[in-house]
């Protein structure tokens, strides 16, 4: 115990260095997956903006990032990182490597929640005279809203998950933190410290999305 | 003039299956809609009906043929100027498709803004539409807190917003029950009468089309094969399938299975004569089975009304000697259409003695599945 409270500063640097991470990660990543998303969405057969060569290109270049796991990812991305944002480590090469990452799996959730919008809705809107983007932005994204918004809950907390990694090319955070200080050094109490922060982070992640969903779909 | 034209007009798919023909799910229709008139669009579901009027707001393109609307053939037009011609018609749906997202008031506006109409404009026209619909108390409800009547008034004031000449209804009021039905077939009524809105409705119900529908089209593999006025359809179908269709929604025609009971009930020949307002009286028929010493009772029966005409089926099981029997009934096929169901089929329409002409029987071999969005 005594040995948490000297760590204290170093703790909530930790801490801090993680919400840095996942606020920019959910912003750059958030809103490259939302154009993914969305143009997986518009392009698909049958969709707004049909186009079977888009669509197929998008698929197969989600299909080929996704199941890389994120800390074999974070390595083979290092030259782009490094070629984007000048540097290979450090808490910004990490938000870097998990925006990139992020985006691709935002991609298939905003698509996934864009398709439940029903078929019928979109007809209608398109029987007053709408063209595809005024039905995107007036109708697709409104009726899809509160699953929406969800999703994005549900990636934030995976992102809070994989910026744990993020101590592998110097980018800090709380899980960085419980490994140094924690398991190497025999504290466990160190570890559950940090443990318990994250947490605390994905309980007040995930309560906020819901209020606001539920606030959205008014039920 | 007919404000909605179509000449040999045709809707086809590409096979889901590579090298399999092409899915027809409309087949070289023509049809004329008069301004003002509502015309009902009958027929099993599959033959095509759906896929119908969407080619006349064009959200299905024809693949053959000519679309007209108001004088302007809308086939070939490139999208952005089919909006401008969708601005024009209205469209209510089955599932009434409202956006959930949006409260009412903001529902009926949107077909409005996508109009351009300035901000004032709307919020009056949304007023007035849903004093029209009977929902102004309801402007800031959601959908999901309507009932299944409520819904489709707003999309009746959704549909009419921009004042269109033609609105188009698709099963508009399969998913109510039969008292809002009514009211609803009631408001849609009011729109033609005092708007003067052409209007072409799909439907399978015999209310529909007794309480609103002038004119009638009955499509059957993608074809239309039998178009007309309402009673004279309904009264006296022309076409052995329209016959069929027409047999399962009008009252008094019993269907194979009440036929096979009437036969296990009741001894004698089953006939059923058809009666049309202006057709000589069903006097007259018991008259000539009376003084033909025939013995005969009521087993089945139905008396239909549309518009304030009158036309009615009545089966009767007739005994007595066969040849005399046989004489009854050709004299009375002089007067009304006899029908002699075949037994062990006992499809109304086939076998017709006197009365309508019997159709050919060879309904378009289109594919039945033309109801693809």
């Amino acid at each position: 115990m005594d040995k948490l409270i000297d760590l204290g500063p170093e703790f909530w640097t930790a801490a801090g260095e993680t919400l840095y991470m996942v606020f920019f990660t959910m912003l750059f990543g958030g809103l490259a997956g939302l154009v993914l998303g969305i143009g997986l969405y518009v392009t698909r057969t049958g969709g707004l903006l049909p186009n079977v060569v888009v669509n197929n290109v998008l698929n197969v270049l989600i299909n080929f990032f996704r199941p890389i796991p994120f800390i074999i990812f974070i390595a083979a991305v290092q030259p782009l990182t490094r070629a984007v944002i000048g540097i290979g480590i450090g808490t910004n090469a990490a938000v870097f490597a998990l925006s990139l990452a992020a985006s691709f799996a935002i991609g298939r959730i905003v698509e996934q929640n864009l398709l439940t919008v029903k078929p019928g809705v979109i007809e209608a809107a398109r029987s007053m005279g709408a063209g595809p983007w005024r039905i995107l932005t007036t109708v697709v994204i409104g009726e899809a809203l509160g699953p929406l918004i969800l999703g994005y809950t549900f990636i934030i907390v995976a992102v809070i998950d994989m910026s744990a990694m993020a101590g592998f090319l110097g980018g800090g955070g709380l899980g960085y933190f419980a490994q140094l200080y924690g398991y190497r050094q025999f504290e466990p109490i160190v570890t559950w410290a940090a443990v318990l922060l994250i947490i605390v982070f994905v309980q007040i992640v995930q309560y906020l999305g819901n209020w606001l969903a539920r606030k959205v779909l008014r039920r | 003039m007919a404000i909605v034209s179509l000449a040999n007009v045709s809707k086809s798919y590409p096979s889901p299956e590579r090298g399999a023909p092409r899915i027809v799910a409309v087949d070289d229709v023509s049809l004329e809609i008069e301004a003002g008139e509502v015309t009902g669009i009958i027929g099993y579901s599959g033959a095509g009906k759906s896929t119908l009027v969407r080619l006349i707001n064009a959200l299905e393109p024809a693949t053959d043929g000519t679309v007209t609307i108001d004088g302007r053939a809308i086939t070939g037009l490139p999208e952005r100027e089919l909006r401008a011609v969708r601005l024009g018609i209205g469209m209510i749906f089955q599932q009434f498709n409202l956006f959930e997202a949006k409260t009412v008031a903001q529902n009926v506006a949107y077909p409005l803004k996508v109009a351009g109409w300035g901000k004032a404009e709307i919020t009056a026209r949304v007023q007035e539409l849903l004093d029209f619909v009977g929902l102004a108390d309801k402007a800031r409800a959601y959908p999901d807190q309507l009932s299944g009547g409520q819904k489709q008034r707003v999309g009746i004031a959704r549909a009419l917003a921009t004042r269109p000449r033609i609105l188009l209804a698709d099963e508009a009021t399969s998913a109510l029950d039969p008292e809002t039905t009514q009211e609803v077939l009631a408001l849609l009524k009011r729109v033609n009468e005092e708007y003067g809105v052409t209007m072409v409705v799909i439907t399978h119900e015999m209310d529909v089309i007794q309480s609103i529908a002038t004119k009638v089209a009955v499509m059957d593999g993608g074809r239309v094969i039998e178009q007309g006025d309402v009673f004279d359809v309904f009264s006296d179908p022309q076409h052995a399938s329209s016959r069929k269709f027409v047999s399962t929604v009008v009252q008094g025609v019993p269907s194979p299975a009440e036929l096979a009971v009437l036969r296990e009930r009741h001894a004698g020949r089953i006939a059923t004569f058809s009666f049309r307002d202006g057709d000589a009286a069903q006097a007259r028929v018991f008259v000539e089975l009376a003084q033909a010493g025939l013995e005969f009772e009521l087993v089945y029966g139905g008396i239909n009304d549309i518009r304030g005409r009158a036309f009615g089926h009545l089966t009767l099981a007739i005994r007595g000697e066969e040849a005399a029997i046989d004489r009854a009934l050709a004299r009375i096929g002089e007067l009304v259409a006899v029908t002699e169901p075949p037994i062990g089929d006992g499809a109304v329409g086939d076998g017709a003695v006197g009365g309508g002409a019997v159709g050919d029987g060879a309904v378009g071999d289109g594919a039945q599945d033309g109801e693809a969005r």
